[in-house]
């Protein structure tokens, strides 16, 4: 019964993060890399923004996301309010600006003679694209697994938006404010160290993509 | 032959500034053209532009036979100054335009190949790029330029970079891999030395406008401005007066150069070999040597004759001493009048 509960947890935990930490990967490198080449008016501005978002404590998005889904809120109609879905959003919405900040950065930091000199040797746009994130694969790789380490061990939004309940929405990190509300502490250490784990191997297997394409580059 | 590459009516702009302004240039299919100018005279914009780069302001570039940006930038080959190799081997970096077009494995990894036998650097295909050194990276550069086997090449100062023994081992290979090539080349340098025995013609380009486009021997000897003899290597340029027979008097004394014109001020470009050390008492112009100075395989003397005059003297002799009071005589076959003021406005 306890191993079924705390595999629920496990399995929601990733699958909430994994999801979250994929679109936003989707969403931040593209949206890092469009900022960190293009030159308009009211860049700076964006970018401003995006560094604020990555400070933005979890449990104000948390809060925005939950007021926008409950039920009487403009996307209630969805009925997200307390899903994984819901989840999902404020995740989202968590570690995007972070992806997209890195990214920036990581695309501003190529030599800027590299863009023209790709265009200069014939890429299409996809292959242009393509290229400069190859170039810049290990701070890349690092947006990534900075912004899945955000979405896993973040309480306040899954707690808010997905209201902690049981086998339902209750993932790793509201399981153990739960259990140490409760003074459970035995039951939250071992959650803390399952979470320990989880955040150990996903992140193993990123560094190691990481690293091999590091390698990669230097043979 | 037709024009390979026409400039139109090509105005660019940066920052609200007019960088470049080109009316009319057609670059020949096999010319080899060499761009002169100084630094921040437009160069490497005009090969920026013509590579498709950027995009100019106003005005026409372009192609023979091409549709669209995408088309023009894969016939052409554009090297810039600092070699920009991507993180990996040096042989896939060699491959990457081929790639771009889609070409099979196979047949990109043999041309690779050939392309870096063919600028000497075979021996570096299996090492990362990361790891080569600058002249080496620029071998490697030019070999991904020519793997195309482009229309046109377009090289924006590749020795700029390289120490002299590595620049001139550099340009030998560079001369080397396009011996027997009948492809156009365009290659814009601020270092005469680099142009003048590799161009057919030479522009040279000045704050962003071009004061002259001739053969080099031409442009030796009869360069069109003060600009022009200054950027060509001349070591004098002096004013003089042109008398109503045409005659060239320098300090009242003629050089024995004629050129037809109006009277009055003219300037004379004269290389410092040109410029010869005679007696104070000789019918010629006279000063004062204010310096002397060592350089390889002669001696620069430096003569105040009312306006500042090098000339050189044999190492083997003894140059004469600052304040020694000397003649000066031009030779007139290393001599070019020029009419036009110091700077072109």
């Amino acid at each position: 019964m306890l191993i079924a509960t705390v595999l629920g947890d496990v399995g929601r935990s990733l699958r909430v993060s994994i999801s979250a930490s994929l679109i936003a990967m989707v969403v931040g490198v593209s949206a890092g890399t469009v900022l960190g080449l293009a030159r308009f008016r009211g860049r700076r501005l964006i970018a401003t923004f995006v560094y604020t978002g990555m400070a933005i404590p979890t449990v104000v998005i948390g809060l925005v996301v939950a007021l926008v889904l409950w039920r009487s809120g403009p996307l209630g109609s969805l009925g997200w309010i307390y899903t994984l879905k819901g989840m999902v959003i404020a995740q989202v919405l968590i570690a995007t600006p972070l992806i997209t900040g890195i990214t920036m950065a990581a695309i501003q930091a190529l030599p800027p003679e590299l863009p023209d000199q790709l265009l200069a040797l014939g890429a299409s746009r996809r292959q242009f694209v393509f290229r400069l994130w190859v170039e810049a694969r290990v701070p890349l790789l690092a947006a990534v697994m900075a912004g899945f380490g955000h979405a896993v061990s973040e309480v306040g939004a899954a707690t808010i938006v997905g209201g902690n309940i049981h086998d339902q929405t209750r993932v790793l990190t509201t399981g153990i404010v739960e259990d140490v509300g409760r003074g459970d502490f035995g039951p939250a250490l071992a959650y803390g160290a399952v979470l320990l784990g989880l955040a150990f191997l996903v992140n193993a297997l990123l560094t190691s993509v990481q690293q091999r394409g590091a390698a990669w580059a230097r043979s | 032959m037709g024009a390979l590459l026409t400039l139109r009516g090509v105005r660019h702009h940066r920052d609200g500034r007019a960088i470049l302004v080109i009316d009319e240039l057609a670059i020949e299919s096999g010319e080899r053209l060499g761009v002169l100018g100084p630094n921040g005279a437009g160069k490497t914009t005009l090969l920026r532009l013509l590579a498709g780069v950027e995009t100019p302001t106003a005005g026409q570039i372009s192609l023979a036979g091409t549709d669209g940006l995408l088309d023009r930038r894969r016939r052409l080959a554009y090297t810039a100054q600092r070699p920009t190799l991507m993180t990996m081997s040096v042989q896939r970096n060699v491959e990457l335009p081929l790639r771009f077009r889609g070409v099979p494995r196979a047949a990109r990894r043999s041309a690779a190949r050939a392309a870096l036998a063919r600028v000497g650097a075979e021996h570096v295909a299996d090492r990362t790029a990361r790891a080569l050194s600058h002249g080496e990276a620029q071998r490697v550069s030019l070999a991904r330029a020519l793997v195309c086997e482009p229309d046109a090449l377009l090289l924006d100062e590749p020795a700029a970079a390289l120490d002299v023994t590595a620049r001139t081992d550099f340009l030998a290979d560079l001369d080397a891999a396009l011996a027997a090539d009948p492809r156009t080349v365009v290659h814009v340098s601020h270092r005469p030395t680099d142009l003048l025995g590799r161009s057919d013609r030479m522009l040279v380009l000045y704050e962003g406008r071009v004061v002259q486009i001739a053969a080099p021997r031409e442009l030796l000897l009869c360069p069109a401005t003060v600009t022009v003899a200054r950027l060509v290597g001349y070591d004098n340029v002096i004013e003089a007066e042109r008398t109503a027979r045409g005659a060239i008097h320098l300090d009242d004394h003629p050089v024995g150069l004629r050129s037809p014109g109006p009277t009055g001020r003219v300037w004379l470009a004269v290389w410092a070999s040109g410029t010869r050390l005679v007696s104070p008492d000789a019918p010629a112009t006279s000063g004062v040597v204010t310096d002397v100075r060592l350089a390889p395989g002669h001696w620069e003397v430096l003569v105040d004759i009312g306006q500042p005059i090098v000339a050189r003297c044999e190492l083997g002799t003894s140059p004469p001493a600052p304040g020694t009071r000397v003649g000066v005589s031009l030779e007139p076959s290393q001599t070019a009048v020029i009419g036009s003021p110091p700077r072109e406005t």
